[in-house]
């Protein structure tokens, strides 16, 4: 009998692995953070949006009617402190270990107070290192709550797909949390954040594909929200907004970017009235030469090979059979792409004084201690003044799966 | 006495080696080494190992030439009863004191990542409870347990190691030499005590089934955990720069936290974890077991497997003395950890001369 007594107090032992339990129906994942400035100093406008798991799974078939998210708003101090106010609301413990993006309002972004409060989201287990950085032109509240997707309903889908393939295309950069914060205490680079609003601009600029930021775009139908462009940081403050093209620049440029091929269209140099559609594809790393003396201004030579594909030529010229033709494409196209390096390059170093490609990064071989480095101060001193020269490098030219554009003339007869 | 039918071959001794040492780049020294190091933190075990390796290399040339003696025999037998005694008592006290404040250190990991609302002690509690039963089992049960586990273990980390690469960048290592050579040097020698397990495993040197394979097992794990740990801290150092790895106190999970395996499995550190957690138990039940064989050897105790209950037991005490996390690892443990480096590099220098003081190296 004793036995059996002991035996069962053993078995009371592994009961205590039980302390934390909690089931997955009792927590509500926040799937996008939002962070407003009040007009008190030290207070935040925080908003969570959780999703509704049981929205567009199959397990629930019909039945359900409820929302796919849920939206609250309110006044803290700092972001985790904030989720048990937010329970007066919210009916479940919060949790923040599925939470896919910060969405930071331009003007707490500008700021500068952002750093503060995303410094002690860093410090808990529960955000992740993975959480993507949004500046929105509005209010981060406001973002939030106009932001209705249409097809992807359920906000975890939604902000995984967007922000993957818009990373994909380039128009935005890859901002998560690990890298600001790498970024940002390395102290010689800028940071680029996702640009984002829901608010559309009065006037609708006609430019070409990418050559928007976020609202800009003449778009109907679909989601208000738009996601183009990058907020620039420099020191944990935001400076300033890149365009589309700009931010797809400065991916090309940066080799810690993940950036896969891209649809782009560039003047045709026989025909100025029509633009040469093709696929930008940035196959190997770029190639980066510095010649650092202490003195003198640095000297930076950067490479970039790439490959084009042709896919339409509007003006029906022959690029791909006749020689003189190709080669002028040939020239034109590289020539085309540094001139829009150059001039983010130029923008960079005299606007920003730092540069947002993570360049600092090729310079550190020529130090051999922190403090040397330090001193040396990329930021301020070397690359503001230093002289670069970017040379893109045309490696391979396609065109297609066709041989020939059918022949307007013979057509037209 | 060596025996023929030992279940402990060079496996067990590559595999015990590995585990003793390997948890070492999944805790918090990583991060004790990264204040200094910075971003040049890899290059601190070389230099660590550069300043162990010759006493390891002596107190095992020293074990092969007494023969048939583990590492207290050996201390009495060239030190004389007393001094030899008072010699294995500091080893005992040592790594009484490391498997507090380690045991300690993954506590509070456990706790704050894992297990946020349970009390301290009650994972303190369960962690040594387990170790403890580990232990009970005997020395070879904890060796084949060792070898058992040893591949899934670095299988798990060998993923992780995949999975983080896409996020490394190499020229993170650069500056090279971190916050300057002087003081990386003089921090990866005072550090040097990171390899002490080494020590504490020629412990059971006449329990293997013989002394060539012991030492081909316990080097050749040595060498290789040397390379996963520069490669570890590598990794470490090409994740986080240089202004950022000092403030991470635990990189081992926030790599966990970060890499997911494409867009449907991401928030996956739950199953590394698992493996990590069974190096650490099984890395107690080692510290368990040899604590209370050290102290029975002492204390001339020859049924010494009775002690392993009440050193768990103390183990929980003792680590339970500071404060938090981390007092616990920048304060004790650091310093603790610099303490010692001067004694595990001294006393086989002193064995060996003392020994060829006496003549026994002739033999």
């Amino acid at each position: 009998m004793r036995k059996r007594i002991w035996l069962l107090i053993l078995f009371l032992v592994p009961l205590t692995g039980c302390y934390d339990q909690i089931e997955v129906e009792q927590q509500t994942y926040v799937i996008a953070i939002g962070i407003d400035k009040t007009d008190v100093e030290g207070k935040f406008r925080i908003t969570f949006q959780a999703a509704n798991p049981e929205v567009g799974s199959t397990i629930s078939s019909g039945g359900s009617q409820e929302e796919p998210r849920e939206t609250v708003t309110l006044v803290g101090n700092d972001l985790i402190a904030t989720k048990d106010t937010a329970n007066s609301v919210m009916t479940k413990q919060i949790a923040l270990d599925h939470t896919k993006v910060v969405v930071v309002s331009e003007e707490l972004a500008r700021s500068g107070e952002f750093l503060r409060l995303i410094q002690a989201a860093a410090r808990t287990t529960e955000l992740r290192r993975s959480v993507q950085i949004i500046v929105s032109k509005e209010n981060a509240s406001d973002f939030l709550k106009n932001n209705q997707p249409l097809l992807e309903t359920r906000p975890h889908k939604y902000y995984q797909y967007m922000l993957s393939r818009a990373t994909e295309t380039g128009i935005i950069p890859e901002a998560d949390i690990h890298r600001f914060f790498q970024i940002t205490e390395g102290d010689a680079d800028a940071f680029l954040a996702i640009y984002a609003t829901t608010q559309h601009a009065e006037e609708k600029i006609e430019g070409n594909e990418d050559q928007y930021i976020a609202g800009q775009i003449p778009i109907e139908g679909g989601n208000p929200t738009q996601f183009m462009g990058s907020a620039v940081f420099k020191e944990g403050k935001m400076i300033d907004v890149l365009s589309g093209q700009e931010t797809r620049i400065a991916n090309i440029l940066d080799d810690t970017m993940e950036m896969e091929a891209l649809y782009s269209t560039y003047p045709d140099p026989k025909n100025k009235k029509y633009r040469i559609a093709a696929n930008f594809t940035k196959d190997r790393p770029i190639d980066v030469e510095i010649d650092y003396q202490k003195d003198q201004p640095t000297k930076i030579n950067i490479t970039v090979p790439f490959s084009i594909e042709v896919i339409g030529i509007p003006s029906l010229v022959d690029y791909s059979q006749n020689g003189e033709n190709r080669s002028l494409l040939e020239a034109y196209i590289p020539k085309f792409a540094e001139e829009e390096a150059n001039n983010l390059i130029k923008k960079t170093q005299e606007e920003y004084k730092t540069d947002v490609f993570y360049w600092s990064l090729y310079i550190r071989k020529y130090f051999s201690t922190i403090e040397e480095y330090e001193k040396a101060d990329w930021n301020h001193n070397i690359y503001p003044n230093a002289e670069i020269n970017v040379d893109f490098k045309l490696k391979q030219l396609y065109f297609g799966k066709m041989i020939d554009d059918s022949n307007i003339g013979e057509v037209r007869d | 006495m060596f025996k023929k039918e030992s279940r402990l071959r060079s496996r067990e001794a590559f595999a015990m080696i590995i585990l003793m040492i390997g948890v070492k780049i999944s805790n918090t020294t990583p991060s004790l080494f990264a204040q200094t190091g910075a971003n040049a933190m890899w290059l601190m075990p070389s230099i660590s190992l550069v300043v162990i390796l010759p006493s390891v290399l002596l107190l095992y040339y020293l074990l092969k030439k007494y023969e048939d003696k583990n590492l207290v025999e050996l201390l009495e037998d060239v030190l004389g009863s007393h001094i030899g005694k008072v010699i294995a008592f500091l080893l005992f006290l040592i790594f009484f004191v490391l498997m507090a404040i380690e045991g300690r250190s993954y506590t509070e990991q456990l706790k704050l990542l894992y297990f946020p609302d349970s009390p301290t002690p009650f994972v303190f509690f369960i962690l040594f409870a387990i170790a403890f039963y580990g232990a009970k089992r005997g020395l070879e049960t904890i060796g084949s347990a060792s070898y058992i586990f040893l591949f899934y273990i670095k299988a798990s980390v060998l993923l992780l190691a995949v999975l983080i690469f896409r996020e490394t960048i190499t020229d993170r290592i650069f500056p090279i030499f971190g916050n300057g050579l002087k003081p990386l040097v003089i921090e990866g020698a005072k550090k040097a005590s990171i390899f002490s397990d080494v020590f504490l495993l020629t412990m059971a040197y006449t329990s293997f089934d013989s002394s060539k394979k012991f030492r081909l097992g316990v080097l050749s794990g040595f060498a290789f955990v040397f390379i996963e740990m520069t490669f570890f801290f590598f990794l470490y150092c090409t994740t986080f720069d240089y202004n950022s790895i000092d403030k991470v106190a635990f990189p081992f999970h926030e790599l966990t936290q970060y890499v997911d395996m494409g867009d449907f499995f991401t928030n996956i550190e739950t199953f590394f974890m698992i493996f990590w957690l069974f190096a650490a138990f099984i890395k107690y039940m080692i510290y368990l077991y040899f604590i209370s064989w050290i102290f029975g050897a002492v204390f001339n105790i020859k049924e010494f497997e009775p002690l392993i209950l009440p050193f768990a037991f103390f183990g929980i005490v003792a680590g339970m003395v500071p404060e938090n996390a981390v007092i616990n690892e920048l304060v004790f443990k650091s310093s603790f950890m610099n303490m010692i480096t001067p004694f595990f590099v001294g006393f086989p220098v002193l064995l060996w001369l003392v020994a060829k003081i006496k003549g026994d190296l002739r033999r």
